[in-house]
């Protein structure tokens, strides 16, 4: 595994707090940046402009907020979360991967947050270069860039539509192309379908 | 706000000194209409001489230096109204400057290399031109007008029900996603030989334009919306 630098946001309005995460994970063996949020909406930007692989945050932040911020989980699938229990919620919500304590050991949050660390990066398709579809997907996109519809697709292959709108996620996922008209000039570029089918 | 190597713009600074350290700001300036030759001028004076308010000016050239300001303090009537002339400026901009240049160098790479898939780039490419401009010409037949109404003096009794400032919120998204399409095709996939000079241009040239669409809608969101939210709000109270 390929060690680089973490980047970890955190989302804290008490600068004690940040402070001392900040101290313990600098005095620590990770290599990291850190970067301090007061507020919920100053994280868009920051996962626009700086690749994060973790989120320390104070659930208070997430009152009345869960909507936008599962929002924000869903267009940057790679970021993970981690939580500071402060005794107000006790139960880890399903809005973060992993909670601490403030009265956790150092080592115990450093470690937690390692071990968070190498479970995102063993996403599968979530690795640079590895846009590689697998059978089926390839047999999606063929249908798709061929006009068919999501049902007609579903039919063909004997699959429910919903796997079908799965596939076609990943297939965007994995390509970096959204739209169908981009699609097809990826299926080109790539072969997978002859331009001689296409109608210019 | 997060640690960034970046300067926060404030009101004393010079005008000159800033764009040296961020040229996009010319573009701001000219979306502004403000003039280029920006003498010795603070940011403070600049706004006087151009009658406008030092808060809007600020708010958004940190938005093109990446520093995030928050908003506690409003935007007034008079700001919303520079905001508006200051999009309908930078939609002049897309339609009239960017685009069209892209457009060429896309035309010129068609021409330079006689692969098919070059001219399915060029179709994707003036679909898309296409879709923006009737996404332009909506806001600024349908939008702007709106919000310009909505800011009006005199209270409407009337409010157009077809319309409310969320549901401009939810028209803009699409134009971005294909730009990242055409971006992603270029560098990852359609294979092109040589060329590097028109290419870079090319490259730098959507870089540009996703910059400044990426500032157009922070300011939408963050600015023109949530104060027509605002409005509608007192308005029916």
């Amino acid at each position: 595994m390929h060690k680089s630098t973490l980047h970890i946001a955190v989302l804290e309005s008490s600068k004690i707090i940040f402070e001392g995460i900040q101290a313990v994970l600098y005095q620590s063996d990770l290599d990291c940046r850190i970067y301090r949020l007061e507020t919920l909406d100053e994280l868009p930007e920051l996962l626009e402009s700086k690749p994060t692989d973790i989120l320390i945050v104070n659930p208070v932040q997430f009152v009345n907020r869960e909507k936008d911020f599962r929002k924000m989980r869903k267009n940057f699938p790679s970021l993970t979360v981690a939580g500071i229990d402060l005794g107000m919620m006790h139960k880890s919500s399903i809005t973060t991967d992993i909670t601490f304590t403030l009265y956790d050991s150092a080592e115990h949050i450093i470690h937690m947050l390692s071990k968070l660390n190498e479970k995102s990066q063993s996403i599968p398709g979530e690795k640079e270069g590895e846009e590689n579809l697998t059978k089926r997907e390839l047999e999606v996109l063929t249908g798709l860039v061929n006009g068919m519809l999501n049902k007609e697709i579903a039919d063909s292959l004997n699959i429910s539509i919903h796997t079908v709108v799965r596939h076609r996620k990943n297939i965007a996922m994995k390509t970096g192309i959204r739209s169908q008209s981009g699609l097809t000039i990826y299926a080109i570029s790539k072969k997978i379908i002859s331009i001689e089918d296409i109608e210019i | 706000m997060y640690y960034s190597s970046r300067t926060r713009v404030r009101p004393y600074m010079k005008m000159a000194d800033l764009i040296d350290g961020n040229p996009y700001l010319l573009l701001m300036l000219q979306h502004f209409d403000i003039d280029f030759r920006v003498s010795d001028l603070t940011v403070l004076q600049l706004c006087n001489r151009y009658d406008l308010s030092e808060h809007l000016f600020v708010s958004i050239a940190n938005l093109y230096t990446g520093a995030i300001t928050k908003g506690e303090q409003r935007f007034t009537r008079n700001d919303l109204l520079h905001v508006i002339g200051f999009l309908k400026r930078s939609h002049n901009y897309y339609r009239f400057d960017k685009y069209p240049q892209i457009s060429s160098y896309i035309r010129q790479l068609q021409e330079n290399h006689p692969e098919k898939e070059l001219k399915l780039l060029e179709k994707f490419f003036n679909e898309y031109f296409t879709e923006v401009r009737e996404h332009l010409d909506y806001e600024d037949e349908i939008a702007f007008p709106y919000f310009i109404t909505l800011l009006g003096t005199e209270q409407q009794n009337n409010p157009q029900e077809v319309y409310s400032s969320r549901e401009y919120s939810d028209h803009h998204t699409d134009i971005e996603l294909k730009l990242k399409d055409l971006k992603n095709l270029l560098l990852k996939y359609v294979k092109i030989n040589d060329d590097l000079n028109l290419r870079r241009k090319l490259f730098m040239s959507l870089y540009e334009l996703e910059f400044d669409l990426y500032i157009h809608s922070l300011i939408e969101e963050t600015i023109l919306i949530p104060s027509g939210v605002d409005i509608e709000r007192e308005q029916h109270a």
